[in-house]
């Protein structure tokens, strides 16, 4: 992932991972006949994708203005989109037919992808110069 | 020995969890204090250096995203505590 040099790039290759490693509960919860899961999750997941679009914007909004205008703004934005989560949450706590942790889940999705595929990276580091060593 | 009637005795678990709650809230803040800080050294990092500013998006998305992580767990908890008890 840090051979991506193109933020859209990465955005394409995160927002693709996360849907591939979403079918896995999407599918389970199909299976399972588990509606409010499958839809609190795919709340979750679509205001996620949103959020990160957004954030991605917000992104280069700062970049073109003075350092403590740049500061001031993305924690503005920061609180804002916390906001936003807080309104996600609340609605799947508060709606029967939404289920809270799916939703919860679906809202980290995108997190647990950047992390696991940066865990990748290490590894793939780790063991590329582990067998450079040896060669 | 005192003893509370159950009414009281849900109150004030009713009252710890949303002290719960409201102290889980603090959590929130860090996240943008931090976010705010890193946006702030990437303009910095970006006005000395224009051609690294792909590099610099993309790892401060990464990080921004990873970053409020915390600051929704403790929302998570918070709510999990406001509805449940």
């Amino acid at each position: 992932m840090k051979e991506i040099k193109d933020p859209k790039k990465l955005q394409k290759k995160i927002l693709k991972t996360t849907y591939l490693i979403a079918l896995l509960p999407i599918i389970s919860a199909i299976a399972a006949g588990d509606m409010e899961s499958l839809l609190g999750f795919v709340f979750g997941l679509v205001v996620a994708t949103l959020l990160l679009r957004l954030k991605y914007n917000n992104i280069i909004r700062a970049l073109n203005m003075d350092m403590e205008s740049a500061e001031k703004f993305i924690r503005n934005r920061y609180f804002a989109e916390y906001g936003l989560y807080f309104l996600v949450l609340f609605t799947a706590a508060r709606n029967p037919s939404l289920n809270f942790l799916a939703a919860a889940v679906g809202l980290f999705m995108i997190k647990f992808t950047v992390l696991l595929l940066s865990v990748k990276d290490l590894l793939k580091d780790t063991f590329q110069s582990q067998f450079d060593r040896y060669k | 020995m005192v003893e509370f009637s159950p009414e009281v005795i849900e109150t004030i678990i009713r009252a710890s969890a949303l002290l719960g709650a409201g102290f889980a809230m603090i959590a929130g803040i860090g996240p943008g204090i931090g976010q705010g800080y890193a946006a702030g050294k990437a303009v910095e990092s970006v006005a000395r250096d224009p051609e690294a500013r792909g590099n610099i998006i993309t790892t401060m998305l990464l990080g921004q995203a990873v970053a409020e992580s915390t600051g929704i767990y403790s929302l998570v908890i918070a709510i999990v505590l406001i509805f449940t008890i």
